[in-house]
């Protein structure tokens, strides 16, 4: 049985930047192919890493679900990426420890971190979806509660075993954190 | 006489009034910060050796702060300095009109690390405005809770942020010199950490690869664990309420939480070794390192710890049951003791915005607190936050931060200001394991692995960069005797069925209340200051150890702690002047900040009144282009 853990990342209350955490009870009740966790990652990068490294089996398979404003997208729209590894310089490391053990949630983060520590699997996703600018609230906007069912698909699909054949996908670099 | 500058007097039974005769108490001289950018723009153009050095951000720390300073590499002295704090905080704003229940709940997001000590001090408030004193179960468990917040808080800050400073890899680029030497030296403390030799402890310092870098995370974990127990997560705990704590305690979670705080007995004693041997070392290689971030012993703390025979939560008592904490409030001037009372503590705190990004308010509601005693129109209490975001300008306005002030002096704050103030004022009441001398800080660790030991800090002769970190050190023995002593009261009361955690209260819908929070943070002094208003908070001021140490200049000219720790910092990096491809690090620079263990909480996000618009940043610390 491949092991799959979704996880959900952001911070609370900022409308659709928070798709991760505002979601996830929602995720949870769905019912999901044997071997699928689903627990939300919106806390330090390093406690996460600590988890996964204390995990006796560990997931053949990770996705991390968030939303980050990129120019270029309109709201809703959604990006898979798959997580190359390739790690930035060891200054640009220290900054986003220091950041991580001291509050800042931030998938990009989490990303580095995890590649610094070895917690990411060779099938490492991060579903992305535009949440255009950032807004306080609980509410999300129309375009991104229609995105819900397609978001739900994808994390459907990347989840099941051969989910990621039929799934596009960009590559997601460490050391530029940028999509080529 | 507790104060100096403050027009307040006390007569022969205390009481405090103002001076007779002073027309205007509490008016101040604004020095005009101009005409010293003049000289200095004139001086930057003419002399090569002068050299602007901006960090911004200021890395590892927690939060955005920048730092602008002009070196003087030939004569190797800093003359300019200014500290700013490039988010706007807004807490204040944000708990205005709320229910005082939200305070401890919204105050606490103000920080990623310390999320505990502003929900306890928001509890603090709370209970000193309503009169509720928690049951004695939940004033140990609360002690122990923020001990172990602490236990996560200084290997942090000693091994991954402030370390690397003093690693292999970063000093053989700034002084190999220093590397060299490290490599024939003996370490002193070889009984507690193991290592032989210094080089080998300033290898395992690398960031990242070191073992002592690794070992720090794993710490924290273990810390986290404990604090978890209690706080149901962290950062923000879900247990801190008024009143007390939402949990129950029991033997089996005593026993949970005793099996990771035993871990800090050894490692309490191996931080302290480490630190006094790489200290001890670098000033051996170079006695100018006593001037690295040097300024008097000018300091200030709320004391924290409650002893459970002694908290009320009043204010009435504050003097009393301050005095009683296992850390001692008070407030230090060059190494004098001026007082350990919280109530002149309470009455001489001032905060200034000439220099930051809020306007003056007009209102002074306040004139006096609960027992009459003089307040400043500046005071928390009085204090109303309007932000105001503008151009950066080193002669005008250039932080978020805003100056507060005691008695009109910049005063610095930090766990060791609790070392210090606990040492000197010699007041603790339980002493099982904790024992101030008035010059030092007895701390009797028990055996875990390690054979049981009695370490001892001494107030040092000069205060700088390294004799923060050392207290800083020392303070993971003294948290962790702390937690333990609280952990044998909780067994007693557990013993004695005395299992009661929260006192119930309501909240008056009608009239007003005031009240302050006081508890350190884990950088130490924190208040939070209450007005509640027909059951609504009306005003919420929060003061937290980075607002004093990164405060700018005062409204009359004197430096913030950081500019001042900075200002009289020698530098003793290697510089080839005629070598323009050798990069200034300004390591000396930098040791001196990071030694104050910046906090400039990072997780802000302000809504503007009736609209959806959200600043995150309103202002460019870039200092290219400034006036």
């Amino acid at each position: 049985m491949q092991r799959t853990f979704i996880g959900t990342v952001g911070y609370h209350n900022l409308c659709n930047h928070s798709i991760g955490s505002a979601l996830l009870p929602k995720l949870q009740t769905l019912k999901w192919r044997e071997g699928v966790e689903i627990d939300e990652l919106n806390w330090g990068p390093i406690a996460i890493v600590q988890k996964f490294q204390s995990m006796e089996i560990k997931p053949q398979r990770i996705i991390l679900l968030s939303a980050i404003e990129r120019s270029g997208r309109d709201i809703g729209e959604i990006t898979v990426f798959k997580w190359m590894g390739q790690l930035p310089d060891e200054e640009l490391i220290q900054r986003c420890v220091g950041d991580a053990v001291t509050g800042v949630i931030s998938v990009e983060n989490l990303l580095i971190i995890g590649e610094y520590f070895k917690i990411w699997p060779d099938h490492t996703f991060f579903v992305d979806v535009e949440p255009g600018p950032e807004q306080a609230g609980e509410e999300f906007t129309i375009e991104m509660r229609a995105a819900i069912p397609k978001l739900i698909d994808t994390l459907q699909n990347l989840s099941s075993n051969d989910g990621t054949e039929i799934i596009k996908f960009k590559p997601l670099f460490g050391d530029t954190l940028i999509a080529i | 006489m507790c104060f100096k500058n403050l027009p307040i007097e006390f007569d022969d039974q205390g009481n405090a009034t103002l001076k007779e005769g002073v027309s205007n108490p509490y008016s101040y001289n604004v020095v005009d910060l101009g005409k010293n950018e003049d000289k200095l723009k004139e001086l930057l153009g003419k002399n090569g050796f002068l050299k602007n050095v901006d960090y911004d951000p200021v890395t590892r720390i927690a939060g955005a702060l920048a730092f602008h300073s002009v070196v003087d590499l030939e004569n190797r002295k800093v003359i300019s300095s200014n500290s700013m704090a490039t988010l706007f905080r807004g807490y204040e704003i944000i708990l205005k009109g709320r229910s005082p229940l939200d305070a401890a709940y919204i105050s606490s997001r103000a920080c990623g690390v310390c999320g505990g000590v502003h929900s306890a001090v928001s509890a603090l408030a709370i209970e000193m405005a309503l009169d509720v004193k928690p049951p004695p179960l939940a004033i140990v468990m609360r002690n122990m809770l923020l001990a172990l917040e602490y236990l996560y808080d200084h290997p942090l800050h000693l091994f991954l942020l402030s370390g690397p400073d003093y690693s292999e890899q970063l000093v053989s680029e700034t002084n190999p010199e220093i590397v060299e030497k490290a490599k024939i030296t003996a370490a002193k403390n070889k009984a507690v950490h193991g290592y032989e030799t210094m080089i080998e402890i300033m290898h395992d310092l690398n960031p990242l690869t070191g073992k002592l870098y690794i070992e720090a995370l794993e710490m924290t974990r273990v810390a986290r664990e404990a604090y978890v127990l209690i706080g149901g997560k962290y950062p923000h705990p879900q247990s801190v309420v008024p009143g007390g704590l939402s949990v129950t305690i029991n033997i089996t979670v005593l026993n949970e939480l005793y099996q990771r705080l035993i871990k800090f007995f050894d490692y309490g004693q191996k931080v302290v070794g480490l630190w006094d041997d790489v200290f001890d070392f670098f000033l051996e290689c170079n006695p100018d390192y006593a001037k690295v971030g040097a300024r008097p012993a000018t300091m200030i703390e709320t004391g924290v710890w409650d002893h459970p025979d002694y908290y009320d939560a009043s204010f009435k008592n504050c003097d009393i049951w301050g005095n009683a904490r296992w850390s001692t409030p008070g407030v230090l001037i060059d190494g004098e003791l001026i007082t350990t009372n919280l109530k002149q503590i309470n009455a001489g705190l001032e905060e200034f915005v000439e220099h930051s990004y809020y306007e003056k308010w007009d209102g002074h509601r306040f004139k006096t607190d609960i027992e009459g005693t003089p307040l400043s129109p500046n005071h928390p209490w009085n204090k109303e936050t309007i932000a105001k975001p503008g151009k950066q300008s080193w002669r005008d306005r250039y932080t978020w931060d805003t100056c507060p002030t005691w008695d009109r002096n910049s005063v610095e704050a930090g766990a060791y200001a609790r070392l210090y103030i606990t040492a000197k004022a010699n007041k603790v009441v339980s002493r099982r394991f904790v024992e101030p001398t008035g010059h030092s800080m007895i701390l009797h660790m028990p055996k875990h692995k390690l054979p049981a030991a009695t370490m001892e800090w001494h107030i040092p002769e000069v205060w700088n960069a390294f004799e923060r970190n050392r207290a800083r050190a020392f303070c993971i023995p003294y948290s962790a005797l702390v937690a333990l002593d609280n952990w044998y009261m909780a067994m007693d009361y557990l013993r004695k069925g005395e299992t009661s955690m929260c006192t119930p209260f309501s909240i008056p819908k009608k009239g007003t209340q005031i009240g302050v929070g006081f508890w350190g943070a884990g950088r130490g002094f924190l208040t939070h200051h209450l007005v509640i208003d027909d059951g609504a908070i009306a005003n919420y001021q929060i003061l937290t150890p980075s607002t004093l140490n990164a405060s700018p200049h005062t409204p009359w000219g004197t430096p913030g702690p950081y500019e001042e720790a900075v200002l009289n910092t020698p530098i003793l990096e290697n510089i080839e002047l005629d070598n323009p491809d050798k990069k200034f690090k300004g390591i000396d620079i930098l040791r001196a900040i990071r030694s104050f263990d910046p906090c400039m909480p990072c997780t802000t996000h302000i809504q503007v009144a009736n609209s959806d618009y959200m600043v995150t940043r309103e202002v460019t610390t870039c200092a290219c282009g400034l006036e």
